[in-house]
């Protein structure tokens, strides 16, 4: 197979992964994302082997070094700017204010993430210590894996009973205006 | 920084595809190579090197 013929099965099998995902979040089913995604991730491996040209090379690396980079920091840009324009406008609507603090942590966790990415390649290329850094990274990872599950968990949320908005934990914002089922 | 990539390959009737393939890299960074778009890494040089039959010192002019 050619490198052409695979970029654009690659783009095909990316358009039918952004049409399922955007069904299944209408019909609410979250096992065909999932199943969709492990299946596209096995077929684009099978597909990668098949290519006997050379993918990518130093030149590409660098240049997606790069790219990465500027798209950290364009992401964080503009996630801070719509962060602060929600958190302003947040008595409009009370679905602003957990949108800007899901920005705000997502862009916190995101600089974090690469800073330690940075910070562990550079050890893990240049040092023998690798054991070391290899264990600080994950325990971080596991702290900041429990931090993220603990904020996105809806501990503080307002939950639906008996056809009520009744307070679960402490949320900071005020009772959904949707009717409560 | 200018190369003389094209005129080892041509000497050796080499494409720029068979050249890629011989030094395991993609077409388009021989191109960048030859129009002295690119600073390769030392290792790529010194395989460019390698499969045009010559030095970095001849190939590369810094």
């Amino acid at each position: 197979m050619t490198l052409k013929k695979y970029q654009q099965i690659k783009l095909a099998i990316v358009i039918i992964i952004s049409i399922i995902f955007s069904q299944s979040i209408i019909y609410q089913n979250y096992l065909i994302p999932l199943t969709t995604l492990v299946v596209a991730s096995l077929i684009l491996i099978w597909l990668r082997r098949q290519v006997k040209e050379v993918i990518a090379d130093e030149r590409d690396y660098i240049l997606a070094g790069k790219s990465a980079s500027a798209a950290i920091q364009i992401y964080s840009w503009i996630a801070v700017v719509a962060m602060f324009i929600l958190y302003a406008f947040k008595h409009l609507n009370p679905v602003y204010e957990p949108v800007a603090m899901t920005l705000a942590y997502s862009t916190c966790l995101l600089m974090v993430v690469y800073s330690l990415i940075f910070k562990f390649q550079n050890k893990i290329k240049f040092t023998p210590s690798k054991n070391k850094f290899l264990i600080i990274i994950i325990v971080l990872s596991v702290v900041f894996g429990i931090f993220t599950i603990r904020l996105f968990s809806g501990e503080d949320n307002w939950v639906c009973q008996n056809g009520q908005w009744t307070k679960h934990g402490n949320p900071s914002f005020d009772a959904p205006k949707s009717i409560c089922k | 920084m200018q190369t003389k990539i094209k005129e080892y390959r041509a000497k050796l009737n080499l494409t720029q595809d068979q050249l890629a393939n011989l030094v395991g890299v993609r077409r388009e960074t021989i191109v960048f190579l030859e129009q002295g778009k690119y600073n390769p890494s030392l290792k790529l040089a010194h395989d460019v090197a390698l499969a045009l039959k010559t030095s970095i010192d001849d190939l590369f002019i810094f």
